[in-house]
């Protein structure tokens, strides 16, 4: 897949609509650039997962942890943790440099040895300011988990 | 904006709301939106060589429908953390119970802080999953 160039995380109002109309969520600080500045906002709010959608602007100067290895059908998304500084809003634009990556193991109840692995990636604005830290658990199981 | 809930809201306070009857095209419209096309999310083929009967809910999915909670009640401004742990599947024609309660009031560097326990329920009483949020009075 090709990249965006200059590298970076354009936070833009179309994306912002079209995101929390996927959450199926109206609240018109996502959706009514009017409403925004109304309340005083530069521009509409990004919401508050909206970062995961940097998916599609992969940093190649700050990846997270190489998926290479992993086997995809049996990688389980265990959690995320955002922590803000500020809101984001449509105009930011952002840089990601990687956190700390830690992995470990377990014994699995369901599913054998399961290897986790937690990388932290830290977002900048345009200032160079820090405004989110994500943090994303990864377990891969030896084979699929039953629920 | 909602300011006027900091000087309302109490510990044990709670909100929630139903999403109900799932379907795999929001599954879509969110890959779409979010940019996860991990195929065990929309490839029935894909699922079933996995072993599973169906396609299965990104996570994601339902983690930014649970942010609802604090962004409905608080203001989409409001959030300063936000920490989701997946426990189990979302599955097509499941319907989910978003429950958000006020754990903690208290002031930092004079700002109003309240932290949130949340969980995002299936019809069968499961957690999907489980949450924390720190949401705070910002303002621009």
């Amino acid at each position: 897949m090709a990249q965006i160039q200059p590298p970076g995380f354009p936070i833009e109002r179309g994306k912002i609509h079209e995101f929390a109309n996927s959450l199926l969520d109206d609240d018109p600080l996502y959706h009514d650039l009017n409403a925004a500045r109304a309340a005083g906002l530069p521009s509409v709010v990004a919401p508050p997962t909206f970062a995961s959608a940097a998916a599609f602007f992969p940093d190649p100067n700050a990846r997270g942890p190489s998926i290479k290895g992993l086997d995809m059908r049996f990688l389980l998304h265990g959690g995320q943790e955002l922590i803000f500084e500020r809101p984001l809003f449509a105009g930011d634009e952002l840089h990601s440099e990687p956190g700390e990556t830690k992995s470990w193991e377990k014994e699995g109840r369901r599913g054998g040895t399961m290897k986790f692995i937690e990388n932290e990636t830290i977002w900048r604005d345009r200032a160079g300011k820090i405004v989110l830290r994500v943090r994303n658990t990864l377990i891969q199981t030896a084979g699929i988990v039953k629920d | 904006m909602r300011e006027k809930i900091w000087s309302q809201v109490k510990v044990g306070d709670e909100y929630s709301f139903e999403l109900e009857d799932v379907k795999r095209t929001h599954f879509v419209r969110y890959a779409g939106a979010g940019g996860d096309f991990n195929p065990i999310h929309h490839d029935q083929t894909f699922a079933e060589k996995a072993g599973l009967p169906t396609v299965f809910g990104m996570g994601m999915f339902t983690a930014g429908v649970l942010a609802r909670v604090p962004s409905e009640w608080f203001g989409p401004t409001s959030v300063r953390r936000y920490a989701i742990k997946f426990t189990s599947r979302l599955w097509p024609e499941d319907t989910i119970l978003l429950q958000g309660r006020v754990t903690r009031l208290y002031d930092e560097d004079g700002v109003s802080h309240a932290d949130l326990g949340l969980k995002a329920t299936n019809q069968k009483q499961e957690d999907l999953i489980r949450a924390e949020a720190t949401v705070r009075d910002w303002r621009p």
